[in-house]
C-alpha cells in the first residue's frame, strides 16, 4: 500500500488549481467579455428535435436515458467485480456495497420477513432517482443546447464563439438583448412553426437556448411514473401477501353487513383509504418534482446573480438533497409496501 | 390599472407569492420533527437508526405541504 501512496503524482491538485483559476477568470474577467443571461424558467420538458416515429424525445428523456446507461454500466461493473471473488471491495465498489447494505438494512428493519421479496422494487427506484439526481448536477446540463427563436419576452442575439469545421458554436450575451413583443401575427407564428426543423440551421435573431439535457426529475412525468409504479406494486404485494382479502381494506363489506353502525363508519373509512392510495401518487410525484425543480431553479438563478463562491455551497446542498429525496422516495415506498403485506386484521390480533 | 395584461401578470406573481405562505407550516413542522428526533437520539443513542428513519419519514410528510404550495405557485405562474 505504501508504494501506491509514494507513486502518487500531484497531477490532480494541478487540475484542481487550474479549475479554480478558470473559475476566477470566468467570474471576474468573463463578464467584461460576455455577461451571463438571466435564466429562463420552463416548466414542461422541451423537445430536443430528435424523434422516433413521431414520438418527440424531450431533453428530460435524454437525461433519463443517460442515467439509465450509467446505472447499467455500474451494475455490470459491480457484477464483474463480484465475479472476481475478491472479498475486499475498493474504491467505487466499496461505495456500491455500502449503498446496497444501507438500503438492505432499511428494508429489513421495516419489512421483516418480507424484506427479501420487497427489496428489489424500492432499491431500484432509489438507484434510478439517485443516478438521475447526481447526473443532473454535471455542468452542461440545462446550459448546452440548440438555439430557438423567442416568441415572447426577451431574447438575446447570438455571439459566435468558435467553429469546428462546419459546426459553429454560439453563445448568448446579456449585453445584446432583443425585445420581442407577443403579437407577431398569426402568419408569422405559423411560418416559424412550419419551418421549425429547417430554422435550426439558420441563425435566429432573438434566441433562447433549448438544452439537450435537463434533470429528469424536473419533468413531472418522471416522478409520477415512479410513483404509479410504487403504488401499483403496493397493491401487487398486498394481494401477494393477503390474497384477495387485501381489498377488504378498501371495501370492508363484511363489517358493513355484520358490524351495525360502526360497520358503516368502517366502510366509509375504507373508501377514504382508497382515496389515500391516489393521494399517495400525488404526494410522491410532487415531492420529488418540487424539490428537484426548486433546486434547479435556485442553482440557475443564484448562478446568474453571483458566479463565484455561493453556487459551490448550493451544489453541495443539491447533492445532499438529491440523496435525501431518493432516500425519502425509497423509504416511503418501502413503508407502504411493507404496510400492505401486513394488513389490517393481523395488526389487530397482535 | 391602465394595462389589464400587466395588471393580471402582477396579480399572478402576487398570488404565487401568497401561495408560498404554506411553506411556513411545513418549516415549523420540519423543525419540530428535527428537534424531537435529536432529543430522542440524545436520550437514547442506541436507537439512533430507527429514530432517524422515522424522523426523515415525518419530515417528508411535513415537507409535502410546502411542496403542494410550490406546485400551486408554479401552476399559478406558468399554467393559469
Amino acid at each position: 500500500m505504501s508504494e501506491t501512496t509514494k507513486k502518487r503524482t500531484p497531477v490532480k491538485r494541478w487540475i484542481v488549481l487550474a479549475l479554480v483559476a478558470a473559475g476566477i477568470f470566468a467570474a471576474f474577467i468573463g463578464p467584461s467579455i460576455l455577461k451571463p443571461i438571466s435564466p429562463v424558467v420552463v416548466l414542461p420538458a422541451e423537445p430536443t428535435g430528435l424523434a422516433i416515429g413521431g414520438f418527440q424525445i424531450t431533453n428530460t428523456i435524454l437525461a433519463t436515458l443517460l442515467a439509465d446507461i450509467v446505472l447499467v454500466l455500474m451494475a455490470f461493473g459491480a457484477y464483474r467485480f463480484s465475479k472476481t471473488g475478491s472479498l475486499v471491495p475498493h474504491g467505487f465498489y466499496n461505495f456500491f456495497e455500502f449503498l446496497v447494505e444501507f438500503l438492505w438494512n432499511s428494508v429489513s428493519s421495516a419489512a421483516g420477513k418480507w424484506a427479501k421479496r420487497i427489496f428489489p422494487i424500492p432499491a431500484t427506484i432509489f438507484l434510478i432517482i439517485f443516478a438521475a439526481n447526481m447526473i443532473k448536477l454535471v455542468p452542461g446540463f440545462e446550459s448546452i443546447g440548440r438555439m430557438k427563436e423567442v416568441h415572447e419576452g426577451t431574447g438575446y442575439a447570438p455571439v459566435k464563439l468558435f467553429s469546428i469545421s462546419s459546426l459553429s458554436v454560439y453563445t448568448l450575451d446579456k449585453a445584446h438583448p432583443v425585445e420581442v413583443t407577443a403579437a407577431i401575427g398569426e402568419t408569422g407564428e405559423a411560418e416559424s412553426e412550419s419551418h421549425g426543423e429547417v430554422a435550426t440551421d439558420e441563425m435566429c435573431t432573438a434566441c433562447e437556448v433549448v438544452p439537450f439535457l435537463r434533470g429528469s426529475a424536473t419533468d413531472l412525468n418522471f416522478p409520477f411514473a415512479l410513483a404509479v409504479i410504487a403504488v401499483l406494486m403496493t397493491q401487487v404485494y398486498g394481494v401477494w401477501a393477503l390474497g384477495p382479502g387485501y381489498f377488504s381494506k378498501f371495501f370492508p363489506i363484511k363489517q358493513l353487513i355484520s358490524g351495525g353502525p360502526f360497520g358503516a363508519i368502517n366502510f366509509l373509512v375504507g373508501l377514504l383509504e382508497l382515496i389515500l392510495e391516489f393521494a399517495k401518487i400525488l404526494s410522491f410525484g410532487f415531492r420529488l418534482f418540487g424539490n428537484i425543480f426548486a433546486g434547479a431553479l435556485l442553482l440557475s438563478i443564484v448562478g446568474a446573480l453571483t458566479a463565484v463562491i455561493v453556487p459551490v455551497g448550493l451544489y453541495i446542498f443539491e447533492v445532499f438533497f438529491g440523496i435525501i429525496q431518493a432516500y425519502v422516495f425509497f423509504l416511503l415506498a418501502t413503508m407502504f409496501i411493507s404496510g400492505a403485506t401486513i394488513g389490517h386484521h393481523a395488526e389487530e390480533q397482535h | 390599472m391602465n394595462d389589464p395584461v400587466a395588471f393580471v401578470a402582477g396579480l399572478k406573481l402576487l398570488g404565487a407569492g401568497l401561495a408560498m405562505l404554506g411553506a411556513i407550516g411545513a418549516g415549523v413542522g420540519v423543525g419540530i420533527a428535527a428537534s424531537g428526533g435529536v432529543q430522542a437520539m440524545g436520550r437514547n443513542p442506541d436507537a439512533a437508526g430507527i429514530i432517524q428513519t422515522n424522523m426523515i419519514l415525518g419530515m417528508a410528510f411535513a415537507e409535502a405541504v410546502a411542496i403542494y404550495a410550490l406546485a400551486v405557485a408554479l401552476i399559478i405562474i406558468f399554467a393559469a
